[in-house]
């Protein structure tokens, strides 16, 4: 058992009953309330960034002060600023139809008027501030359509509450809000919790005091941050109601340390701008996908942690591509391997056991709904079925119910996420064939580099690194220590090597120095003069 | 007759066949003392100083690493040094990849000389356990840079990786400190170039340049004294060495100064785009450029071949100017040998000029064109134009043959002429005729002449070269087509500093030396590589290596065209420089602090339809 599994290491989640009204409380225990398939990394990125930014302003950024449950934070609203960027229909128009030059003043009262008219939610309606910020109203337009065009995954969200301008900094950060004429309410759709989590990992890993430092610069950078305070008026009650108490089951453990080093390692070439976050972006998705299938793979029995054959992508079918495939099935059924093992464990305990054997059978379902209503919070009382469970009235059914009922919940949104984010990030690809299978693209192997290489690496060695970090499996060495005899095929993954090779190598990350000897290097590390 | 024959399958060893024993330098000892033919020699370039290294009047012994790629002479260079000392040749021919000697040092008394000319031969295999003795021979080895006064000298010859790869397991093995330091010296002197630690010397044969090893081979080839027998007495006027023998042709064409010429430019191809040409293959080539034929045995002629060649008028088929590039054989013969792999990203055959193309097709008709079809084409009977070109040039011509297979087939002898091209327009028609125009690198004349040369003498690569570079780099780097070149848009997106199109215009960096700024094309000292340095402010500055790939582009993208045939990773390396250049940037502003305190005004870059920058500055009002 790993671990991390040990009940010092796991957070009670007592007071969770309290906060939450899930049934069966089954997914959360073993990963965490929660993994959300339905946002995007970048915007489980940005969730992320509101929740620290919130903690950085209580000052307690990355650090949770031994109280592990619950998490607290107020996040910003920021309706003026949504109003301006996402619900303004004059800055829609286009520039030359409005005759500036003529009358900028007349321009700005105009503007104005219609804002005060149009914004929604709750705020005081007047937007005058803003003229004493621009010097022109050219200005402010050529600022706000500037603006615009940075909004995160654009395509997506359609709906002008939900949209969300890059994260230039503290300003600039808000949460997801249904908006309407002069309410708003917290919106889940696109911030699922995930982000939340991504928050308490980083928190409780071994870098957390390391990460501090050069978050803080990102979050109070002073350049774009300033421009978008401007388009603010100041006020202080922008703040909403405190969010948080989601939950993560453990203290420690080691997908977390990983995850912190890889962002250490992204802040340490300390890019210039915001070019961290594209990296910060892949690679935390990556890790709620390790820590997701790591996590499932403890519950299991009998099972190593996971592994991932990767086929760098070639003209043909090869045998890389076929085992990556099967290997991709393997992991993506992992979550309800470890749902339905987690079940077991009830239905195997000593309490479970004693009370079927003990008991006539009437008497030992109570009891046994006892049991689950204490493990997993199931059944509960409903209004078709006053007793929480109508099915027939043995212990066995009972299980059979639960299991039934926490796949089909797992189904919809944990279950996806190991598909989804790995698809979002470039790992996962049906490129070539009609089947999804391990298949990185460019910018998740740039990203393997950035995060694995200070300055260079040979090349072997990265390969080793790869798989002891993450079980990525690209070359022989790696896929002899993990495949059986009978998968096994040497020609095939020096061929998959020798793609990588050539593919690092058109993106500027690998030298050769001859046909023995070629290094990764790190495009982005500091110069030697 | 017998002793020409012999010295031909000897050069045969040397080509592009199975069993080149050629390649290794013990077999080349063995099969010349077989067949009492030398070897093809000449002095390597680092001999000399390889030598020096344990010379009886320099006190300042140092031990030595030589590491190369495979063919790179390290065993040859090795075997000399052994012979200087006065090695024993029987110990060294009984191959152990470890011999020994104890030697006289000029003030050190006996010394010992330890020799590894194979390393990974020497080495226990992956997996196995280190004998002590040889864990401890490398120990000693590794404790040299913090080593006093050595007393063990070694010269140790590996590939580079199974340098690295080796004392990567001694490490494992050992956990000894030295080993790890080592490890780190060895990684540095790998990537930079460097030449020299305590106690030690460092020989990266890969680093050689490939044009003047070249010149020596061919040197060495040329002077062989068994051509002597090939082209003298009654062999003068045989089939096989005769005056009609394209094998007498191909060698007499090699010791033309100006094809001369043209294959050293092949080679300053590979050097200024950093690829190294070990000997083995230079030799191979050049073996290949003498002996090639598709029709024959392995693609190569034996003297037996010569007459029936002549025979069935496949003469053309020898061409040297074809051989030099691999075609007389199969497509993956050629991809497996890296230096017709190089000299094949040159694309020469396949690119060309009207101008070209009008002189091979209609030359021969047209009055204007005629003068130049001659010189180039008619005069040379071997590989010029022979019966089976006219045919085929005029079936293309009329347009009457729609065989798809002959058109090919013509297609195919018209790139072997722009081949021999390359090889044949005089200098004085260079320029006239666009001769670089025949590669893919149309601005290697510039490269060459306008900024190696003055570089290497020590003066300033003119303002207008620069600019041209300047405009290629601000156009990727802004992402639009920019016109200015007087100085460098240094740009960002407002997400990121990468994206495509970067309108937020952060600093301009001049050429001409302004405020302790300014952008200059420098040479890196060990190489003589050119390179791009930008600098933003005193001691931060950031340089561009300009491979002669990397100038092509930036060239081409100034012109106004994305190449595609090699963009894919110039663009992100010049993107990278960008990243780099930012990072710098972003440095200076630290340093500066007025600098932060001003940004409240944002500049925005955009393009007029000329191309003329235009700039939109917002400003913050004061609160």
């Amino acid at each position: 058992m790993s671990e991390y599994l040990n009940s010092k290491n796991i957070v009670p989640n007592a007071n969770c009953r309290r906060d939450h009204d899930i049934s069966p409380w089954l997914d959360e225990q073993i990963w965490g309330h929660r993994l959300w398939d339905g946002q995007t990394p970048w915007l489980l990125f940005l969730e992320f960034l509101t929740v620290a930014e919130a903690c950085l302003r209580e000052n307690k950024l990355f650090d949770e002060r031994g109280v592990y449950y619950p998490l607290r934070f107020r996040p910003y609203q920021r309706l003026y600023l949504r109003n301006i960027l996402f619900n303004n229909q004059f800055v829609n128009k286009s520039f030359s139809q409005i005759d500036i030059q003529r009358d900028d003043n007349r321009i700005w009262n105009e503007w104005i008027q219609q804002m005060n008219n149009e914004a929604q939610g709750d705020i005081d309606r007047d937007f005058s501030y803003l003229k004493d910020q621009f010097s022109s109203f050219r200005d402010f337009d050529t600022v706000v359509r500037m603006l615009r065009r940075t909004v995160v995954e654009g395509d997506r969200n359609r709906r002008w509450s939900s949209r969300f301008v890059f994260p230039f900094g503290s300003e600039a950060l808000y949460e997801d809000l249904n908006i309407r004429r002069s309410t708003a309410s917290r919106e889940y759709i696109n911030f699922g919790r995930t982000g939340e989590l991504l928050y308490l990992m980083l928190c409780r890993s071994k870098s957390s005091e390391v990460l501090r430092g050069p978050m803080k610069l990102l979050l109070q950078n002073k350049y774009l941050n300033e421009l978008l305070k401007r388009l603010q008026p100041d006020e202080e009650d922008d703040l909403n109601n405190r969010r948080g108490r989601s939950y993560l089951p453990y203290i420690e453990h080691p997908c977390f340390d990983f995850l912190g080093e890889d962002w250490k390692n992204v802040f340490d070439l300390e890019l210039p701008g915001f070019d961290a976050y594209q990296y910060l972006v892949e690679l935390s998705a990556f890790h709620v996908i390790l820590y997701q299938l790591n996590t499932a793979t403890a519950f299991i029995p009998n099972i190593r942690k996971p592994h991932f054959v990767c086929e760098v992508i070639a003209p043909q079918k090869t045998l890389v591509r076929e085992l990556s495939i099967s290997n991709y099935q393997e992991n993506n059924a992992l979550t309800t391997q470890a749902v339905d093992a987690y079940i077991s464990r009830i239905s195997e305990s000593d309490a479970w056991l004693t009370t079927i054997g003990g008991f006539a059978e009437a008497d030992a379902l109570v009891k046994c709904k006892e049991i689950l209503q204490d493990k997993v919070w199931w059944p509960l009382p409903q209004a078709d079925a006053p007793n929480g469970y109508d099915g027939p009235p043995n212990p066995d059914a009972l299980i059979k119910q639960l299991r039934e009922f926490a796949r089909k919940g797992h189904g919809k949104h944990a279950g996806n996420v190991h598909r989804v984010y790995g698809r979002a990030i470039g790992l996962i690809s049906s490129r070539g064939t009609k089947r999804l299978r391990y298949a990185p693209n460019d910018i998740f192997l740039k990203t393997l580099v950035v995060a694995n290489v200070k300055k260079r690496k040979e090349f072997n060695e990265f390969l080793d690194d790869l798989y002891k970090r993450y079980g990525l499996v690209f070359g022989e060495q790696e896929a002899s220590q993990t495949l059986s005899v009978e998968e096994f095929d040497r020609k095939a993954f020096q061929a998959n090597t020798e793609r990588l090779e050539r593919r690092l190598s058109s993106m500027g990350m690998l030298r050769r120095l001859s046909d023995a000897c070629a290094y990764v290097t790190n495009p982005f590390a500091k110069e030697e003069e | 007759m017998k002793v020409a024959e012999d010295w031909i399958h000897f050069l045969r060893k040397y080509g592009p066949i199975a069993q080149n024993g050629n390649m290794f330098d013990e077999e080349i000892q063995r099969t010349a003392k077989q067949t009492g033919i030398n070897p093809i020699t000449f002095e390597h370039p680092l001999a000399q100083r390889l030598l020096r290294s344990f010379n009886r009047s320099n006190n300042q012994w140092k031990s030595i690493i030589l590491t190369g790629t495979a063919g790179d002479g390290k065993t040859h260079l090795c075997r000399q040094v052994w012979e200087e000392l006065g090695g024993d040749t029987e110990v060294w021919a009984s191959n152990a990849p470890y011999v020994m000697m104890t030697t006289q040092h000029p003030n050190k008394g006996k010394v010992q000389i330890h020799v590894i000319r194979d390393l990974s031969a020497w080495v226990p295999q992956q997996g196995m356990d280190w004998p002590e003795e040889k864990a401890k021979l490398l120990l000693k080895f590794s404790k040299l840079p913090s080593e006093d006064n050595p007393t063990d000298f070694f010269l140790i010859a590996a590939n580079d990786g199974q340098l690295v790869e080796t004392w990567k397991r001694l490490k494992d093995y050992t956990k000894d400190e030295d080993v790890e330091i080592a490890l780190l010296i060895f990684e540095d002197l790998l990537f930079k170039q460097q030449e020299e630690s305590d106690n030690l010397n460092f020989f990266n044969l890969t680093r050689m340049k490939s044009s003047e090893l070249f010149e020596r081979c061919l040197q060495g080839l040329l002077s062989h004294e068994k051509w002597q027998e090939c082209f003298s007495g009654e062999n003068a006027d045989s089939i096989a060495f005769g005056p009609q023998s394209p094998l007498r042709r191909n060698y007499e064409l090699l010791q033309e100064p100006l094809v001369k010429e043209r294959l050293k430019m092949l080679f300053e191809f590979c050097d200024y785009n950093e690829l190294h040409v070990p000997i083995r293959e230079i030799l191979l080539l050049l073996a290949n450029a003498i002996l090639g034929h598709p029709d024959c045995h392995e693609g190569l002629m034996t003297p037996k071949d010569v007459e029936k060649i002549i025979k069935n008028e496949t003469v053309v088929k020898a061409s040297l100017y074809s051989n030099i590039f691999g075609t007389n054989l199969s497509v993956t013969r050629q991809e497996s040998i890296p230096v017709f792999r190089y000299l094949n990203l040159l694309r020469i055959g396949y690119e060309t000029t009207n101008r070209i193309d009008n002189i091979l097709i209609l030359g021969e008709t047209d009055e204007q064109l005629r003068p130049y079809f001659q010189k180039l084409v008619d005069e040379d009977v071997f590989y010029g134009a022979d019966k089976s070109y006219r045919v085929a040039r005029n079936a293309y011509i009329e347009g009457t043959e729609d065989d798809e297979g002959k058109t090919a087939e013509f297609l195919e002898a018209l790139a072997a002429q722009r081949r021999a091209l390359f090889f044949k327009i005089p200098r004085e028609w260079e320029d006239e005729l666009r001769l670089w125009d025949l590669t893919v690198f149309k601005h290697v004349g510039t490269y060459r002449i306008k900024v190696i040369q003055p570089l290497i003498d020590n003066k300033k690569v003119a303002t207008h070269i620069i600019q041209r570079l300047v405009r290629g780099l601000n156009r990727i780097w802004v992402g639009m087509l920019v016109d200015r070149d007087r100085e460098v848009y240094l740009s960002t997106g407002l997400s990121f500093s990468n994206e495509p199109v970067s309108r937020l215009l952060k600093e301009e960096i001049p050429i001409s030396p302004r405020l302790g700024q300014k952008v200059e094309v420098i040479l890196r000292k060990d190489d003589e590589m050119p390179m791009i340095r930008i600098t933003l402010a005193s001691e931060i500055t950031r340089s561009f290596l300009l491979t002669l790939t990397r100038f092509e582009f930036l060239n081409q993208v100034a012109d106004g065209a994305l190449p595609n045939s090699f963009s894919k990773a110039c663009y992100e390396d010049v993107m990278t420089f960008k990243s780099q250049v930012l990072a710098a940037l972003a440095e200076c502003h630290r340093l500066d602090e007025q600098e932060q305190n001003s940004e409240l005004t944002f500049r925005l870059l955009d393009v007029d339809e000329h191309g003329t920058p235009t700039e939109e500055t917002v400003e913050l009002l004061n609160v």
